[in-house]
């Protein structure tokens, strides 16, 4: 590992005078969890690595008037342990549960995982179903983006070296049905590697009466299937209907990212998941 | 000062200890090479195996995964804390009568996994430690006999098996 100044501000203004003077030689780091791989391989050499890991201001899930705030400071574990996410995003905690391993869960918080801009990245799914904004701060104030502009292409995030993320605002949701899905291992398997999650709600007639679907890891950026979504919405969910839904996810996917090798696998793979994952609701 | 070194006071096994470390030093290598804590291994590096595992805060975490400036101010405890003067502690003597330690690399990550999960949940069923220690490795076990090790390890009614 290169040599690099460690540096750990009291509080968020700090952090942000900080960035503003040294952003361009600075990693920020929160659970370490990718930095810290990315270091050792050399794929990063920075000056200074801004530990942010212990900043109040990054904390916290709540419930508030514009919507469900999730601090980018807080651990997989502790969205795994949430009782307000039970109850308003459900997906999100439920992804939670298969991420990493505990020793991971423990530090990796929810901003690193975004930053890092994986296309598989898990939190990704459940965040764009509930049409999550991305709160920024710089010395030059706070500004919130839609999801899908920050991250902006595999391993790209729009994020300027002087900002931070301090959160996430989601629309939370009342649902009957939410859950999160994956196939595959991290990194020996990742050009394979599915995700999904969705939320969804049953009227008393058994019809859906509210839709939202994600996938994550198959196309470069996170995406929402309005299609896909439209399809199911006002009918009663039954094997057919899932099926018929399946096959529209898969062809839609293939447009985005033409047919590869792996199309024979992910095909089938995408429609046997996304069936798994909604059979709940038949 | 030299901006490349961090001065850092944690408690190490209930010590406080102070010492200067460099910023790219990871928590690991100060507690093998620093420390000469060779209990705590390095199997991966990346976060993959766990036989690095110690606990900081009570919560199991990689320490190959963690800077050495990072366990600043925190309380940290590591496989050498387990044992007390009287012996093994009871979690350590389960792996040993349940037969959990063949080449032992494996084992310091996985008592220190074990004592984070017994701390918040006792009773712990089969699903319950299988998510506690689905981040340790071991090559040689087939893992059974660890699970039987925290099973029986505090104690608890021992007969009939939860699945
Ligand atoms: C063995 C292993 C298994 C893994 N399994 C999974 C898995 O199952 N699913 C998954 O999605 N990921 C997985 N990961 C990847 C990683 O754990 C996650 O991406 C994690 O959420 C990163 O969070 P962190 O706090 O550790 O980030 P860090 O490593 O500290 O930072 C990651 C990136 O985010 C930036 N950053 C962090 N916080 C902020 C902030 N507040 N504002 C701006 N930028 C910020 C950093 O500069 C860096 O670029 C795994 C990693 C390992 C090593
Ligand atoms: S050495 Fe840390 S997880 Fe393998
Ligand atoms: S006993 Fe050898 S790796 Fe577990």
């Amino acid at each position: 590992m290169k040599d690099f100044a460690y540096v750990r501000p009291k509080n968020l203004v700090e952090a942000l005078s900080f960035l503003h003077e040294y952003g361009h030689d600075t990693k920020i780091i929160a659970g370490g969890t990718d930095v810290v791989v990315d270091l050792r391989a050399g794929v990063i050499k920075p000056e200074y690595l801004l530990d942010v890991s212990r900043l109040a201001e990054l904390k916290g899930i709540q419930l508030r008037s514009d919507g469900l705030w999730v601090g980018a400071g807080v651990t997989l574990s502790e969205i795994f342990s949430s009782e307000v996410l039970e109850c308003h995003a459900p997906a999100l905690k439920k992804c939670a549960a298969t991420f990493a391993s505990k020793q991971i869960r423990n530090v990796a918080t929810i901003g690193g995982n975004v930053a890092h801009c994986s296309p598989c990245a898990d939190t990704i799914p459940p965040l764009v179903i509930h049409d999550a904004d991305v709160v920024l701060a710089s010395i030059n104030g706070i500004r919130q983006l839609p999801l899908e502009h920050v991250v902006s292409g595999p391993y790209t995030c729009a994020l300027p070296d002087q900002e931070i993320i301090m959160g996430f605002i989601l629309k939370p949701a009342a649902v009957t049905h939410a859950d999160f899905q994956k196939i595959g291992r991290r990194k020996a398997l990742a050009t394979a590697r599915i995700s999904m999650s969705y939320m969804a709600r049953k009227d008393f007639r058994g019809k859906i009466s509210f839709f939202r679907f994600s996938l994550g890891a198959c196309t470069p950026t996170p995406r929402q299937w309005p299609m896909v979504e439209e399809l199911l919405a006002g009918k009663v969910p039954t094997e057919n209907l899932i099926w018929k839904a399946a096959r529209l996810l898969s062809e839609k996917m293939i447009e985005i990212t033409g047919r590869r090798s792996s199309t024979v696998y992910k095909e089938p793979a995408i429609q046997g998941l996304f069936v798994k994952m909604l059979y709940p609701m038949v | 000062m030299d901006q490349h070194r961090v001065t850092i006071t944690f408690t190490l096994n209930g010590k406080s200890v102070t010492m200067d470390v460099p910023g790219a030093m990871n928590a690991l290598t100060l507690i093998r090479e620093r420390l000469k804590l060779k209990g705590t291994k390095e199997g991966c590096g990346i976060g993959e195996c766990g036989a690095c595992t110690i606990l900081v805060e009570g919560r199991a975490v990689n320490a190959c995964l963690m800077l050495a400036a990072q366990l600043d101010g925190r309380d940290v405890q590591t496989v050498e804390g387990l044992a007390h003067e009287e012996g093994l502690s009871l979690l350590q003597e389960s792996f040993v009568k349940h037969h959990a330690v063949q080449c032992g690399f494996c084992t310091p990550g996985l008592l220190m996994s074990a004592k984070a999960l017994l701390a918040e949940n006792p009773c712990p069923d089969k699903a319950a430690i299988a998510q506690a220690i689905s981040g340790n490795i071991c090559r040689c076990t087939g893992y059974q006999q660890i699970f039987d090790s925290i099973r029986h390890a505090t104690g608890a009614p021992t007969g009939e098996e939860k699945t």
